[in-house]
């Protein structure tokens, strides 16, 4: 029986056969790519890491060895403050996570604006040469005005003075929310406070700007108010007590 | 014999300069214009397009004789659609910052006029042979302008070619004083029509 390609049933046959081949055809390049995103996203994940720790990356040595060797990364669960140890914490899926409503609840006071907040969270504890812990590396996001703004903040071991901090990956307007990638803005949370006396989150993004000696401000950007407050938030948030808090509070405890 | 290279010959041949899809079909000129501000991006766009116009030539081609009518254009569609959406996850896993200074213009291959025309001129028509030399005549027509236009873009709007240094700007302290309108899209438009009275000049006096 010869193929009749213009009857009603050999267009059809013809159309399903065409997007079958083509669908195969994008899925079998996906999964041949995988495997190499996945040790992209690693060493991106590496790099950023490293890079919030203020760990010199513009070396000789590669940077994936020195993650190997200075960086120890942990996955915490956020509510009891306890390390889990039974998954792989490097491909941990911190997004699948946060969308799965298993792995994940709606936080009671969602400062953020994040909606869901995995119940797990991959913290990273970073030392210096001589084994001695040099700063801890947390991951926040929290809404800006467009859109997630995620990022990292490396504690100092006081766990109350700020190392660093990086964002890596936000959707603000360019030209004017796109400050948060420089790093003359990033630069200006160095060596400031997180909590104030009484233990509360008391980091600010100031609008008119943070006045000298402020131990908890940084200075706003003009016109960009939803970026900075979304940065505020989100820090709120994540070193709140349905943040770090409790795991901070272990920390501290541990190594007093 | 001869009498059929000659043929294939002038299918390669001609896009090139006689027939240039971009400058005498005036096809293709929205990402000429987009991507040509530097030799880098005007060379990646180009094997981009090269990949796609290729094998969706030879695709449709091949199965030409089972393509439905009333359905053809959409059949072409879906074969370029899908070859675009291996090139853009190709270039994103080797050449990430790269494809995301040509972001959505990897994507808008699939609207270029040039692989459309092709694929509904030439390859629903002919075997697969020849509609692949005919891509590869046609990609390198696009890529002769686009390559053409940026290099002078680039040599006048930055002073760099492929990124080096060519003429120091005087920014750097040196003596040129960049151009800064050869960034912009615009003066791809200027450069494109100076581009297609050469060739008309040039096709004129051939006869």
């Amino acid at each position: 029986m010869a193929f009749k390609k213009d009857t009603v049933v050999g267009t059809m046959i013809f159309t399903i056969i065409l997007c079958l081949s083509c669908s195969f055809m994008i899925t079998g390049t996906a999964e041949i790519l995988k495997e190499r995103k996945l040790a992209k996203k690693r060493d991106e994940l590496k790099r950023y890491v490293l890079m919030a720790a203020d760990v010199d990356i513009s070396g000789e040595q590669d940077f994936r060895q020195i993650f190997a060797k200075s960086v120890t990364p942990l996955l915490v669960e956020l509510d009891t403050g306890e390390v889990d140890t039974s998954s792989d914490v490097l491909d941990f899926d911190e997004r699948m996570a946060a969308i799965n409503p298993e792995t994940s609840s709606k936080p009671k006071k969602d400062t953020a604006k994040i909606k869901s907040r995995a119940d797990k969270a991959r913290v990273f504890k970073v030392f210096n040469d001589n084994g001695e812990l040099r700063a801890v590396v947390l991951p926040i996001y929290g809404k800006g005005l467009w859109s997630m703004i995620y990022g990292y903040v490396a504690v100092k071991p006081n766990f109350n003075t700020i190392e660093n901090v990086v964002f890596y990956e936000h959707g603000e307007t360019p030209g004017i929310g796109d400050f948060l990638n420089d790093t003359a803005w990033t630069d200006t949370f160095k060596g400031k406070q997180l909590f104030n006396e009484q233990g509360k989150v008391a980091f600010k993004v100031v609008k008119g700007g943070a006045k000298p000696g402020d131990l908890h401000g940084v200075d706003a950007i003009s016109g960009a108010t939803m970026t900075g407050r979304g940065v505020q938030r989100a820090i709120e948030f994540w070193f709140g007590n349905e943040g770090f808090e409790t795991f901070l509070n272990k920390l501290k405890a541990s190594e007093v | 014999m001869s009498k059929s290279m000659t043929a294939t010959r002038e299918l390669l041949t001609s896009p090139i300069f006689a027939n240039n899809p971009v400058a005498m079909q005036v096809l293709g000129v929205c990402s000429a214009l987009a991507v040509s501000n530097s030799m880098q991006t005007a060379l990646v766009m180009t094997l981009a397009v090269t990949f796609v116009l290729v094998f969706s030539n030879l695709i449709i081609s091949t199965i030409r004789n089972f393509i439905p009518n009333s359905v053809r254009i959409i059949a072409q569609m879906t074969v370029i659609a899908s070859l675009v959406i291996i090139v853009d996850m190709i270039l994103q896993d080797i050449a990430y910052e790269l494809s995301r200074q040509l972001s959505v213009f990897v994507g808008l291959i699939i609207t270029n006029c040039i692989i459309m025309g092709r694929a509904e001129a030439f390859a629903m028509k002919m075997p697969p042979h020849l509609a692949v030399v005919d891509a590869l005549g046609n990609a390198i027509g696009y890529g002769v302008i686009l390559l053409g236009v940026a290099f002078v873009r680039e040599l006048l709007g930055s002073g760099t070619l492929f990124g080096h240094e060519i003429f120091t700007t005087i920014e750097n302290g040196g003596w040129y004083l960049a151009n800064e309108m050869f960034k912009l899209p615009p003066s791809a438009f200027f450069l494109i029509g100076l581009m297609i009275w050469t060739i008309n000049v040039a096709q004129r006096k051939r006869g």
